[in-house]
């Protein structure tokens, strides 16, 4: 493997230290973030093209569009009886006219090759521009604002649920891998299958069961209508409205995440080193943190990263579900409509979340896992 | 003592009573205190929290049989009814061979007249639609005026064109076999390959995948082969309506179309669905008539007729031949249900439902009570930017701009015909070769051989100068105009009409109405927008002058070449409420004073060419902004328009009504000032919440508008004897009702009965007697019994009413026996 990357030396558990000299370090690791950034510059630009030519379907995209404006201004046109008194080459003139305003707010009078560099320009710079269709809540074309506008809703919901998640998750997982084979342990494992259910399932049964039948819980929306003009009224009806969605995306995952953590551990705790250090006779919270936690800290860390990075597009079918402004079903909405500026801008950012995280996370390794040096052309 | 207590108890009951009534009578304006809209996309959703009571309304039709059921099936839960959606099956004429190949029966009027056999509508009614729809068999909706008026005709044609598979394959099968077409294993072959219809299904519409199927189904039993293409209104668009029908990508394409406000003239039908003036599409240009079918479509189109009588001829003409032409096969008018709570009273447009008339908060209560709150929820909101010049159009948008607005005139929920709102009557002259009538009292109808608009009148608007051009600068020879509006505003306008922010109407709120109808669409003007140019060339071609003749009250003549059969219609009631808002002029002006320096505009393809935000009124980042342009015309003293709008300004208006501006804003925290029953409270767009209040100072008291409570749909019942001898005289009574009460005559249109004999035929008719009232009688006199066959016949009654455009039906069967 010749790409730039984070390498493991050694094999099967901790590798002797290389010792290099201080601007040999430097110069390395300045090496790797050059060749890492290029790389992930480029994976970002390839990326988001791709995006760009699949939203727009190569370019057939613009013909729908100029039937549908045709279609649409026809029937105005047609129906309209004002213009159908016109003479028809005057009425087809004038029909002409509309059309050529709406291809051109669209940009269909320029060639679709062109517009699709333009763009890539403007989503690699963080141009985002104006959006085509759509509008943010408060009637803005800005892109910027379409997507910060629902970024807070879909923040504090995910952010709330998934962290929730997490932590439940680890605390369980640590939890349980301590009590290997009792009643919780199997209990948890019998329960694992029902993360095959997505949050949304699990959100139309809570709806059904506390806002339709017993009547406690609203059934959707970020706050009560009309909100709450007191900001603590306003924070209470906002956290009665994350209740249930909140609890949809805990359950629909804790179960199976806590399985998973515990086998993880299970694994970690069961190596060697683990075996030596109890024969040592160090105390289970000491083994517990120097030679299971540690060992295990990059793939938690990592998931923890990607975690908060997929908080940004939030989830199409829950947000649906359950009503909430957010992300999810701005970016629903933009891919129904085809909007190419919102669909590139969402995806961009993420594309530069993704290339961040991947990057730091080499950083990150190499900091809570001895064993991880920083290095071009490696080889695991 | 116990009388004592009795009177006493009496006493109080009566003194309540009459209280009650008191509070009733001052209630002005809307019966409600607060509506708060909600954002709810799930109809089934809406109408769950309906049954529970989190929403009093849901604002979007049903459409679908099992939320009928459900709600049929809850006591608590009612609708109101709209029709203004319907489906049909579109054709492609080209052929009968496709220049690339391949057969397309479709060319042959014979094989489309004969596709209204193999369709059974009352299958698609009932199957497709489970009972939401009804049966439509030509181009007019069944809920419309002009179907009441020809009920004979298109009656006898919907029993002629009733569903007959054997006929229509008897008539295809000779058709074919003209074609050169041979049956092959029951399958048709052409050029020895079996005949293949594509059919193009619109697949974003449940209804038209399954009448796509339903028809596929049809053809395949009379030994066609199918293939079924489901495309979106985005893929279809390009092969249907703009792709070139000769390349033979569709033999038949499932249409849908929509009318939001109810038809008063359906004349121009013919010529927009049938022949090539209807659309400049290629399929429309694809489309060749016959000679007779088109002149008379053409004709009617243009309004060729001096008479209604004349009318009623070539519409009965029209009719018929549209059947054998066929381009275009009627199917349904579609059906859709406004939930509501049982208890909540409120006024729909018999087609566009709830959200599309201004009648649904001019009326909603709840129960007898008076004030309160009411929720209402709707699919969407707040989807686009708030301006009165070119803001959001989004139905749901609109639903609740117009609660906030006033108009001149208010088409009529039941029958579409203008009633007046902010006006007091209206004078209309037409030209006397034009048919025009009316029907309401506050409309003065009457003719002239010849409307000479006066000199002075306003013809055009000088952009670069702004100033007017008179009628005597544009037409130095004089000009005249088919017809000439007259409309009286009321004496008290000025004081009784105020806007939100408590600023009293004037004569200027008018004269910039007049202004931007011209301005904006004009080169020469310092806010010119390129997409208000189109609109204001149509309207240039039929306004001929604007004559503003009294100020105080004010009165204003309209010239205009355009006029519609009811003179109500044919009315400019000019008034500021502008497409998209009500548009005080104090409040426009800010948004001109910013379009003006390019800091935002008030359309969208403007803001997208400055690449600037839209002007929203209501929140977002233009609140900012029109804060700055307040702030700068409250300073300057800034009128748009100046020299035009100063004669209609009073003194001391300009800054008063800035002042009123500022207070507002920093009340509401928006400038969506208007003059409608509620006020903007608040828009929440994050939330999707919008909460409107009454407007306390509305003039209106709040039952002026109560007849519109429901619609009036008459029942209709007809009885007679089931066993007719022919050659004696039969007496059939029909009683004509609503709410088990007589339908009062004054109300009733026609009473019109139909005799079809034993073979489907329409053997006589003609229109009831009133012997009483909500009783009409007719006799079948001796020669129409004697000319009538031994064996079953069949009577019909269809009532029309003056206050409802949908006609009422019912049926009877008698024998004929010698």
């Amino acid at each position: 493997m010749a790409d730039a990357s984070a390498t493991v030396t050694g094999t099967g558990g901790v590798a002797p230290r290389r010792r290099r000299g201080g601007s040999g370090s430097l110069a390395r690791v300045a090496r790797f973030t050059v060749v890492r950034l290029l790389a992930l510059f480029l994976t970002v630009v390839v990326g988001v093209y791709l995006t760009i030519l699949i939203a727009n379907m190569g370019g057939y995209v613009d013909e729908l569009r100029r039937s549908t404006i045709r279609e649409n201004v026809s029937l105005v046109v047609g129906m309209d009886p004002e213009l159908r008194r016109l003479p028809p080459a005057e009425r087809i003139e004038h029909m002409e006219s509309l059309i050529a305003i709406q291809e051109e707010r669209l940009g269909l009078n320029r060639p679709f090759l062109l517009r699709s560099f333009a763009y890539l320009g403007g989503a690699l710079t963080l141009d985002l521009g104006r959006s085509e269709f759509l509008t943010s809540d408060s009637g803005s074309r800005e892109v910027r604002l379409i997507i910060l506008e629902r970024l807070g809703p879909t923040l504090l919901l995910f952010a709330t649920g998934q962290l929730l998640l997490f932590f439940l998750a680890l605390l369980g997982g640590l939890v349980l891998s301590r009590r290997y084979g009792g009643w919780m342990d199997r209990l948890v494992i019998a329960l694992a299958p029902t993360s095959a259910a997505p949050s949304w399932f699990y959100g139309i049964f809570l709806i059904l069961i506390f806002s339709a039948v017993l009547g406690v819980m609203p059934f959707g929306g970020m706050v009560s209508s009309p909100p709450p003009p007191d900001p603590i009224d306003y924070a209470l009806s906002l956290l009665k409205h994350l209740v249930l969605p909140v609890t949809a995306i805990v359950i629909s995952a804790v179960f199976l995440s806590i399985y998973s953590y515990r086998t993880f551990f299970l694994i970690f705790a069961s190596e060697d080193y683990v075996e030596m250090a109890k024969a040592k006779g160090l105390s289970s919270q000491a083994i517990e943190r120097r030679y299971v936690l540690r060992p295990t800290l990059p793939n938690i860390v990592t998931q923890f990263a990607f975690l908060i990075i997929t908080l940004w597009s939030g989830a199409i079918i829950t947000e649906t579900v359950f009503n909430w402004p957010g992300l999810g079903r701005t970016l629903y909405g933009a891919i129904t409509v085809t909007d190419v500026p919102i669909i590139v801008a969402t995806t961009v950012i993420y594309a530069y979340l993704l290339a961040v995280t991947v990057f730091l996370l080499d950083f990150v390794y190499a900091i809570v896992d001895p064993r991880v040096k920083l290095d071009v052309g490696g080889a695991m | 003592m116990r009388n004592v207590k009795w009177f006493l108890a009496l006493a109080l009951a009566f003194g309540l009573a009459l209280g009650s009534l008191a509070v009733a009578q001052e209630r002005m304006g809307a019966w409600v205190d607060t509506i708060v809209a909600t954002e709810e996309p799930d109809i089934d959703r809406g109408v769950l929290q309906l049954d529970i009571g989190v929403f009093d309304v849901y604002m979007d039709g049903v459409s679908r049989p099992d939320l009928k059921r459900l709600i049929d099936a809850n006591e608590g839960i009612d609708y109101v009814q709209a029709a203004g959606l319907y489906y049909e099956l579109s054709f492609n004429p080209v052929g009968p061979e496709f220049p690339g190949g391949g057969l397309n029966p479709f060319a042959v009027p014979r094989i489309r007249e004969a596709m209204n056999w193999l369709v059974d509508r009352n299958y698609v009614v009932q199957e497709v639609q489970g009972g939401l729809g009804v049966a439509r068999w030509t181009a007019f909706n069944s809920a419309a005026s002009d179907y009441a008026r020809y009920i004979e005709v298109i009656r006898a044609i919907e029993l002629e064109y009733a569903y007959d598979l054997a006929k229509a394959e008897a008539v295809i099968s000779e058709e074919m076999e003209k074609l050169g077409a041979t049956k092959v294993g029951g399958v048709w072959n052409y050029g020895g390959a079996p005949v293949v219809i594509k059919l193009l299904i619109r697949s974003d519409s449940q209804e038209r995948v399954e009448i796509g199927n339903y028809v596929a189904v049809q053809l395949e039993a009379i030994g066609f082969q199918t293939e079924q293409n489901l495309r979106t209104a985005a893929e279809a668009s390009p092969i249907w309506i703009n792709g070139n029908p000769a390349d033979g990508l569709f033999h038949i394409y499932t249409g849908g179309w929509i009318t939001t406000v109810i038809p008063r003239d359906l004349g121009g039908n013919f010529a927009f669905f049938y022949t090539d003036t209807g659309l400049a599409s290629p399929l429309w240009q694809a489309y060749v008539n016959d000679p007779e079918f088109y002149e008379v479509a053409q004709a009617l189109d243009n309004n060729e007729f001096t008479t209604l009588a004349q009318r009623d001829e070539m519409i009965s003409r029209a009719l018929r031949l549209s059947l054998e032409d066929s381009v275009r096969l009627w199917l349904v008018d579609r059906l859709s249900l406004y939930p509501k709570r049982a208890e909540i009273s409120v006024a729909g447009d018999l087609f566009a439902g709830l959200p599309g008339t201004p009648f649904w908060a001019l009326t909603i209560r709840r129960g007898d009570d008076i004030g309160g709150r009411i929720d209402i929820a709707q699919p969407s909101m707040l989807t686009n930017p708030w301006n009165p010049i070119n803001g959001s159009n989004w139905i749901f948008d609109q639903s609740l701009i117009r609660a906030t607005q006033d108009y001149g005139v208010i088409a009529d929920p039941y029958t579409g015909l203008n009633r007046p709102h902010r006006i007091e009557r209206a004078d209309v002259v037409v030209r006397d070769d034009l048919p025009v009538g009316s029907t309401y009292d506050w409309v003065t109808l009457t003719t002239a051989p010849e409307i000479a608009v006066p000199a002075d009148a306003w013809a055009d608007w000088d952009a670069a100068e702004q100033r007017w051009i008179t009628v005597g600068e544009k037409y130095p020879e004089g000009v005249t105009a088919l017809r000439k509006s007259t409309v009286y505003y009321p004496a008290d306008m000025y004081g009784s009409v105020a806007w939100h922010d408590g600023s009293p109407i004037s004569a200027a709120d008018f004269v910039l109405g007049m202004i931007l109808t011209f301005d904006r669409g004009n080169e020469g003007s310092f806010i010119y927008d390129a997409a208000a140019a189109p609109s204001l060339r149509s309207f240039l071609s039929s306004f001929r002058g604007v004559k503003i003749t009294s100020v105080d009250p004010l009165v204003i003549e309209t010239y205009s070449d355009l006029y519609q059969l009811d003179a109500e219609q044919s009315i400019t009631a000019w008034f500021p409420t502008y497409a998209f808002g009500p548009g005080p002029w104090h409040k426009l002006a800010i948004g001109i004073l910013g379009e003006s320096e390019e800091a935002f505009a008030f359309s969208s393809a403007k803001s997208d060419v400055l690449e600037v935000e839209q002007i929203s009124y209501i929140a977002g980042p233009t609140i900012a902004t029109l804060d700055r342009y307040l702030a700068q015309a409250t300073a300057s003293g800034f009128v748009p328009y100046a020299e035009a709008m100063a004669p209609y300004l009073a003194d001391g208006e300009v800054a008063a009504r800035y002042a009123n501006l500022a207070a507002w804003k920093a009340r509401q925290g928006h400038y969506w000032v208007g003059s409608g029953v509620f006020y903007l409270e608040r828009a929440f767009p994050t939330e999707s919440v919008v909460q409107l209040n009454r407007n306390p100072n509305y003039p209106d008291p709040a039952d002026r508008w109560a007849s519109f409570g429901v619609a009036r749909v008459a029942e209709v019942e007809v009885d007679g004897p089931a066993r007719v001898t022919i050659g004696d005289t039969a007496t059939f009574e029909v009683s004509v009702s609503f709410a088990d009460e007589a339908y009062p005559s004054v109300d009733i249109d026609q009473v019109k009965y139909l005799v079809f004999d034993g073979t489907g035929s329409l053997a006589t008719s003609g229109d009831a007697t009133l012997v009483a009232e909500g009783l009409y009688e007719f006799d079948l006199d001796a020669s129409v019994t004697g000319a009538l066959a031994v064996g079953s016949n069949r009577l019909e009654v269809a009532v029309s009413s003056k206050v409802v455009a949908l006609p009422a039906f019912d049926s009877l069967e008698f024998v004929t026996v010698r």
